[in-house]
């Protein structure tokens, strides 16, 4: 990781004709690359700020995650507006065949933009993607977890230092309480689209990716178990697979190196 | 003042040590059923609510919980049924009131039209209806509801069942959550509008809401009403204030846990194990989680309770609490008639509480207990309650005229609940 970090700007893009302004964080120089973070929120992360070295790097906020417009959440009405408005998005910052990289919610949403639009995306890189359902390995919904049982759903690796920077809660009682009403808001958000299930019949349209995929899976993900690489793997035409060890469900805080290292070798 | 009985139907056998065993008391394995006790159970809890009805209570009180130990009534219109014909049978005029069908959760809402509607037909005019938003973990985990489309659900649902009840004509309903060719419901309630009630737990969006279509309030004192009450119901008279109606003490319902025995000390004898029971073995064993679920509740409302988190009184503490906390807390009112009646009496007059929701039956109090509760309240403590506000000339417009009320007869359009938190700001 670099030392000094590239500075991020914001650019606000209006879509769903003028009912949705979506918040996009932008740092980086060179090729675009599309980032749809997870469910919880967003936040800059080690293998984010690597990929800033070789892209100029677009993250959307979620709508309802942007701290000035909390209900924007509202202005999309099913899952196909979501997918719509995140085309649209795109298209208006002008972004030529983007490479798109999801993580867990978002990896869901990058998947269905490709399936939905194939021409859209460059390549694609899915970190531990929602969006298949199998009754034998059920998601787990983190929404209805009790908040101290997430943490251990949701990394490997509690004791490394990322890990223990990203859960560590501000000590400032007010910072505090802000963060956690965020936080909770922000899966409030994406639970929209969760509930009662995170599959939104991706499986019927998987086989219309036809650009390169990367699919990237901790063996030890508690949240959405490693099997469901395979199911990706088998309807997706042109897809590596790679699966880390040691590593749980929010992959690049968990192994961030490993990561970096994977994505590189894919996106070379 | 109108003084009501309220039960729950909880399975009045689970294990002595269910809060050590188990997480909670919304996904508990049916194994732990003795199938004879649940019947025993549900029996009890009809039977009990029909001694409530020949005992001059002025209504008779059901709440809806799917999938829950702690209140085995999936749908508060069974039970409102069987109550509404057997007093009918039996010539008592009381109030049928579920308190009740959830229409955040619900996915068939010309049902819950159909149903009030007729209840209210089968009771001969004396239906009270309840309309809650529903549970975090019901509305979500039990019917698949995302949370943050619980209230806009909820709001949609209720125009459509008040339209389903008042529109002459058949009508097409093309609405965000539900989708019907043609509403056109029989039979419809007997009376022109059946009184409507919504029970809060402190959000002053929801109870804006109530005035605005000039529906009644309901409070449930679970969590302490001691620690709660000084918050919620000011809270309620300053809106009424400022919307400018009337302080009408009719406008508000209070839930109220009561233990009544001959001497205070007898009371603590014979109802504190059962009183641990019911609050750690009910809402004790709610995890707050699965009440706070993500969505449901509205960032500006997360923002005030992280701030100000003293609505929730001892929910918090229920899990472990002993019958002294529950009692101090004012989860529990317990003692001789005199010193029960004394301070619900002193209760209601200063929250200006027309309404008394008094909860007899509770946890595993056995049914002989509940029926001594039952009676010995109705015979030594409602006397002393029912001529407050007897002094004033405030009508009960929130009751059905059969009953001596004289109820809302027009639809309010609401004012304004259409917001930015509004589900349907979606086109």
């Amino acid at each position: 990781m670099s030392t000094s970090l590239p500075s991020v700007r914001r650019e606000a893009v209006t879509v769903l004709g003028g009912r949705l302004t979506v918040e996009v964080q932008i740092a980086g120089a060179g090729a675009p690359l599309v980032y749809l973070h997870q469910a919880g929120g967003f936040g800059w992360d080690p293998l984010l700020w690597h990929l800033t070295e070789r892209y100029t790097v677009y993250v959307p906020e979620f709508p309802g995650t942007s701290p000035d417009d909390p209900h924007a959440i509202r202005q999309i009405a099913d899952w196909s507006d979501l997918v719509l408005a995140y085309q649209e998005m795109i298209g208006q910052l002008g972004l030529q065949r983007p490479v798109l990289v999801g993580a867990s919610f978002g990896g869901m949403l990058a998947a269905d933009l490709a399936a939905h639009f194939p021409e859209l995306p460059g390549r694609v890189v899915l970190l531990a993607p929602l969006g298949l359902w199998l009754d034998d390995a059920p998601v787990v919904n983190w929404n209805a977890v009790a908040p101290d049982k997430l943490p251990a759903l949701l990394f490997h690796n509690l004791s490394s230092d990322l890990v223990k920077t990203v859960l560590q809660l501000p000590t400032d009682p007010e910072q505090m309480r802000a963060r956690m009403v965020a936080q909770i808001w922000a899966y409030g958000c994406s639970g929209k689209f969760v509930w009662p299930f995170p599959e939104h019949g991706l499986r019927r349209r998987l086989h219309r990716i036809t650009v390169p995929v990367l699919l990237v899976w901790g063996r030890q993900d508690r949240i959405v178990d490693v099997q469901y690489a395979k199911e990706f793997a088998a309807v997706v035409s042109d897809c590596t697979v790679a699966v880390l060890a040691e590593c749980g469900h929010l992959i690049q805080l968990d192994q961030p190196q490993l990561t970096m290292a994977t994505l590189d070798n894919f996106l070379a | 003042m109108r003084i009501t009985l309220f039960e729950q139907a909880p399975y009045r056998y689970l294990p002595a040590d269910f809060e050590e065993r188990f997480d909670s008391v919304c996904d508990t394995p049916y194994a732990l059923v003795d199938p004879r006790r649940m019947y025993e159970s549900m029996r009890s809890f009809l039977d009990e609510l029909m001694v409530g009805a020949r005992s001059g209570f002025d209504a008779l009180l059901v709440t809806e919980h799917g999938q829950s130990a702690y209140d085995v009534t999936p749908n508060p219109d069974i039970v409102a049924g069987a109550l509404a014909y057997a007093t009918e049978l039996e010539g008592l005029n009381v109030g049928i009131m579920p308190l009740g069908r959830t229409l955040g959760k619900t996915h068939e809402p010309v049902r819950v039209a159909e149903e009030y509607a007729q209840l209210d037909v089968m009771s001969g005019g004396r239906l009270i209806a309840g309309f809650p938003i529903g549970l975090g973990y019901d509305v979500t985990i039990n019917n698949g509801v995302p949370p943050i489309e619980a209230r806009g659900r909820y709001e949609e649902n209720l125009d459509l069942v008040l339209r389903a009840w008042s529109d002459p004509a058949p009508f097409p309903w093309n609405g965000r959550y539900s989708r019907y060719p043609q509403v056109n419901i029989w039979p419809r309630p007997l009376q022109p509008r059946p009184p409507l009630w919504v029970t809060g737990i402190g959000n002053p969006r929801t109870m804006q809401m109530t005035l605005d279509r000039d529906f009644g309030f309901n409070y449930f004192g679970f969590s302490g009403a001691k620690l709660t009450g000084r918050r919620i119901f000011p809270r309620f008279w300053e809106l009424v204030e400022r919307a400018g109606l009337p302080a009408n003490p009719y406008r508000v319902g209070f839930l109220q846990t009561i233990a009544v025995a001959d001497t205070d000390t007898e009371a603590d004898r014979r109802y504190a194990e059962h009183a641990e029971y019911a609050f750690r073995k009910g809402l004790g064993s709610i995890p707050g989680h699965l009440l706070g679920i993500p969505g449901g509740i509205d960032i500006q409302g997360l923002r005030a309770v992280f701030a100000d988190p003293g609505d929730v009184g001892m929910s918090r503490q229920m899990r472990g609490a002993s019958y002294r906390e529950l009692v101090e807390a004012g989860a529990v009112i317990a003692g001789s008639p005199e010193t029960v009646a004394e301070q619900l009496f002193a209760f209601c007059r200063e929250h200006r509480i027309g309404n008394l929701h008094a909860m007899l039956g509770f946890g595993s109090l056995p049914t002989e207990l509940v029926r001594e509760n039952i009676q010995l309240f109705a015979e030594a403590v409602a006397p002393r309650l029912r001529q407050l506000w007897s002094d004033t000339d405030h009508a009960h417009h929130w009751w059905p005229e059969r009953l001596g009320g004289s109820p809302v007869t027009t639809t309010a359009a609401p004012a304004t609940t259409s917001d930015n938190h509004n589900e349907r700001t979606v086109a």
